[in-house]
């Protein structure tokens, strides 16, 4: 028995403490999510957009690319990402995270990371660090070339995927049996899931239906852009203009400005912008005890973690 | 290299648009060569002073230990570097800058909260500009995460 005993300890000194795979792709995908080397210039990593104290957007209408182009769409945020079918404002064929990671390095429309015809150098630079040499080995294998553009984009997917966000103050009164803290919020949830019916489309618990729809009220393009055909530019059907996937609302109070082509700066703003007949009966009042509910999707732990925040410089493998 | 810096200040002179740039700006016309500081110790020699605008020469980011690690350190590939600035008055400060590289100004190892940031004036060769509220002191101001090897820089007190 006592054999046996020791044996287990033995089994957990040497395999406790050592890494697994899908641990080192996560800590992979940890480092390259903050690694401006995935740029063009070095100007730029993901985390230069996607924030983590803005609930990994970064509070601009759009952000300019690593050769100042000009940002084409608002920063999505990235809360529960991993549990999302549909990927980014509106294009229903990008298959995962991974493939989507390869939009901002080396897409082309818009020019963001700028590494378009030039994505043998991100495996270049990362060869040259020894940090990565070693995570590359323990997430992909020993061999000589497991540090390349594929598995750059596995880690940022594993990664990302574990970018849950659950504890909000809503999550907290679902999961207590509890109400939630002022009477402003509480009326605002009895509207969002009643009379008002956000629900229908930013449904718990991702308080997105990850679908594409067309709600804004038409106006013309901010900052003399030409006009943003959403899903249609993806798929072609003139069915698809001006169709756009459902952001979540968690932690949008955080997220600021709104829509995808971030026209609104407010919460209030944004409601106002639905082009809906049950919107048009929502007074002001009514707005604002929604926003209340919607602040209550706010995680403050999703944004404070040190796991996701940016990654010490000491390599500890 | 120094050549080629220069050269970058004559093409700042010649292609630059005639802009009306505000009374806080005008330094921005006449600029002065200056290189920037790749450690703690280096930055008693490269002090910028108020209202004068500096071409300032970058360092490739892996030879810089910066002051404090910034926020957007950059890439490999990068450029950045450190420079003195002597804060006599408390009050509002205006960085303006000829690229984007990342600002961060630091004063006992804490870093001053930007007040405001918006990009210069059309064809003035200002990309960005960030307002600080300083106390009085000497700080460190950073750059990182530069795409440039050099570009331009000027510090001014609107308030």
């Amino acid at each position: 028995m006592r054999t046996t005993l020791w044996i287990w300890i033995c089994i957990g000194v040497l395999y406790g403490g050592a890494m697994d795979s899908s641990e080192a792709k996560i800590e992979l995908g940890h480092r390259l999510f903050y690694d401006a080397d995935l740029s063009i210039n070095g100007t730029m990593s993901c985390a230069t957009c996607h924030e983590q104290k803005n609930a990994f957007t970064d509070g601009n209408i759009a952000h300019p690319g690593a050769l100042g182009h000009e940002g084409k769409r608002n920063v999505p945020g990235l809360s529960n990402i991993g549990l999302f079918k549909n990927l980014t404002w509106a294009n229903p064929y990008v298959s995962g995270l991974a493939q989507q990671a390869l939009m901002p390095i080396s897409g082309t429309n818009p020019i963001e990371m700028g590494m378009s015809g030039y994505e043998d150098e991100i495996a270049k630079r990362l060869r040259q660090n020894e940090c990565y040499q070693k995570l590359f080995a323990l997430a992909f294998g020993e061999e000589e070339e497991s540090i390349n553009l594929n598995n750059v984009t596995q880690a940022l997917e594993s990664f990302q995927k574990t970018l849950i966000s659950n504890d909000s103050l809503y999550d907290q009164k679902i999961k207590n049996h509890q109400p939630l803290p002022t009477k402003e919020a509480q009326e605002g949830e009895k509207l969002f899931f009643g009379a008002a019916k956000c629900n229908l489309c930013h449904t718990a618990p991702l308080f997105s239906d990850d679908d594409f729809h067309h709600v804004q009220l038409h106006k013309l393009p901010i900052d003399n852009k030409t006009e943003d055909n959403g899903l249609f530019e993806a798929t072609g059907k003139v069915k698809d203009r001006g169709f756009f996937r459902t952001p979540s609302l968690r932690n949008a109070a955080l997220t600021a400005p709104y829509w995808h082509d971030g026209s609104a700066k407010t919460l209030i703003e944004a409601i106002q912008q639905h082009n809906l007949t049950i919107n048009h009966k929502l007074s002001e009042k009514e707005m604002q005890k929604i926003v209340a509910f919607i602040q209550t999707l706010n995680d403050n732990s999703f944004v404070t973690n040190p796991k996701f925040g940016k990654p010490s410089n000491d390599c500890t493998h | 290299m120094k050549k080629a810096l220069y050269i970058g200040l004559l093409c700042i002179g010649l292609f630059a648009k005639e802009v009306d740039l505000s009374a806080e700006l005008s330094a921005w016309k006449s600029l002065s060569y200056k290189t920037a500081a790749k450690d703690s110790n280096g930055t008693l020699s490269a002090i910028l002073e108020l209202n004068k605008a500096s071409y300032v020469g970058l360092i490739n980011t892996p030879k810089i230990q910066y002051v404090s690690r910034p926020t957007n350190e950059g890439g490999s590939v990068s450029y950045g570097g450190m420079f003195q600035v002597e804060i006599k008055q408390k009050g509002i400060y205006r960085v303006s800058l000829g690229n984007a590289s990342w600002i961060e100004l630091v004063k006992d190892g804490k870093l001053a909260t930007s007040a405001a940031h918006q990009r210069g004036p059309q064809d003035s060769g200002i990309r960005k500009i960030v307002d600080y509220a300083l106390e009085s002191g000497v700080y460190t101001l950073q750059l990182s995460a530069s795409g440039d090897s050099a570009t331009a820089l000027l510090i001014t007190k609107i308030k």
